[in-house]
């Protein structure tokens, strides 16, 4: 029984104390923001800028840690969150198009609904916002539905990212086994 | 010795093997370069790694988002939001006149880590009986023994290692409070005071308030 003691003592105290920010919790998933162009903030410093920022999501990172994600953790046809914590937010610095709708530049939610084979994203008006517990569909902007491509590799951590596409950018998703691209025109 | 306390004896040994090992970790992190150190991750990731010291954002009205999401009453647009990232102590000295501390006296820092810290203002505030219009704001600090200078500036979307003061908004200086006991990770909340707002912002034995009027 001490040695129990003595170990859970030990780990209390060399544990990275993360409960000791009494202020503030650091958050278990992670918030982080990606660019397009890519990498924006770094190129900056660097001076390899070649186009203006178009496009930022700011968004929380769970991770799998062993957990069956799609149709498990994540519910198949229930809106989810796109991450973490804080419903992600994204934001366009300039008009663009998706689905053929033409979205003006400032801040929007992103949401999901996903499916086995097919998710529908959502860009809805009401940003500032947790989780998708107050999700209003009044507030949408659009809905596009894509397909899910299956990749051999698993992503531990759920990621967003971008990429340049012929006429305008791509909005990688990407989780577990699963990844989705929203097609972004500028 | 029965099995069970055979047991517990492994496991002895081996969160002591773990805490050995992971001391030796963190005395090398230590001595990685600022911008590596600032790029370093934690996982890496096809697409898009992840940060060693974690993004965060803190609202006014405190936990906004929570809140609203609650429903309790909440107005429309919050007030204010801080983007910023957390460094860690990790037994590190963090402010100090050396050179090796994480924040030297005198140079600037970008209040966190990884990108500058962005500060929005939904609604014009005064700070030090300036008007500060609605928008966004990059913010930094020159961190002395005594007192901190906070600057909101204009300079947005960058990394945090190159600061431009000519960008400046506003300058304003602050006495420093210690505190006990010791910020494993740096914090910045939103606290509300009778004109406005508190921002806190503290790390390891240090804090400073800077306080908000909303209009």
């Amino acid at each position: 029984m001490k040695k129990i003691v003595a170990v859970l003592i030990v780990w209390i105290a060399c544990s990275n104390v993360i409960a000791q920010s009494t202020s503030s919790l650091v958050d278990k998933s992670p918030m982080d923001i990606s660019y397009y162009p890519d990498n924006y903030p770094v190129l900056r410093i660097q001076n390899k800028v070649s186009g203006p920022l178009l496009a930022r999501a700011v968004y929380s990172r769970p991770q799998k840690n062993n957990r069956v994600v799609f149709g498990n953790l994540i519910e198949f046809d229930k809106i989810w969150r796109l991450g973490a914590n804080e419903a992600t937010e994204i934001e366009f610095f300039q008009n663009v198009k998706i689905n053929n709708v033409r979205i003006k530049k400032g801040r929007y939610t992103i949401y999901t609904i996903p499916k086995e084979n097919s998710w529908t994203l959502v860009l809805n008006k009401e940003t500032d916002t947790w989780g998708a517990f107050r999700y209003d569909m009044a507030k949408d902007i659009v809905r596009v539905e894509l397909p899910v491509e299956k990749q051999k590799e698993v992503t531990e951590y759920f990621t967003i990212a971008f990429e340049k596409a012929t006429a305008g950018f791509t909005m990688m998703i990407t989780w577990d086994d699963v990844k989705v691209a929203l097609p972004v025109y500028l | 010795m029965t099995a069970f306390s055979k047991l517990t004896g492994a496991l002895f040994t081996l969160s002591i093997t773990i805490l050995f090992f992971s001391c030796m970790q963190k005395n090398n992190n230590d001595k990685e370069a600022t911008l590596q150190d600032s790029l370093s991750t934690i996982a890496n990731n096809e697409y898009a790694n992840v940060d060693r010291s974690p993004m965060d954002i803190t609202y006014y009205p405190p936990s906004y988002p929570e809140e609203k999401m609650n429903n309790t009453n909440q107005p429309t647009t919050p007030v204010a939001r801080i983007i910023y990232s957390r460094p860690h102590k990790k037994n590190r000295i963090i402010f100090s006149d050396s050179e090796k501390s994480i924040c030297q006296y005198g140079k600037l820092w970008r209040l966190g880590a990884n990108e500058a810290t962005e500060i929005e203002f939904f609604k014009p505030v005064i700070i030090n009986n300036k008007n500060i219009p609605a928008g966004r704001y990059g913010m930094y600090c020159i961190p002395f023994k005594d007192k901190w200078i906070l600057a909101l500036n204009t300079n947005l979307y960058t990394w945090g290692l190159d600061i431009q003061p000519e960008k400046d908004v506003i300058r304003i200086e602050v006495p420093v409070q210690k505190q006990q006991p010791s910020l494993e990770d740096f914090t910045i909340v939103l606290a509300p005071a009778s004109y406005g707002a508190d921002m806190l912002i503290a790390w390891d034995d240090v804090k400073t308030v800077l306080p908000l009027m909303f209009l």
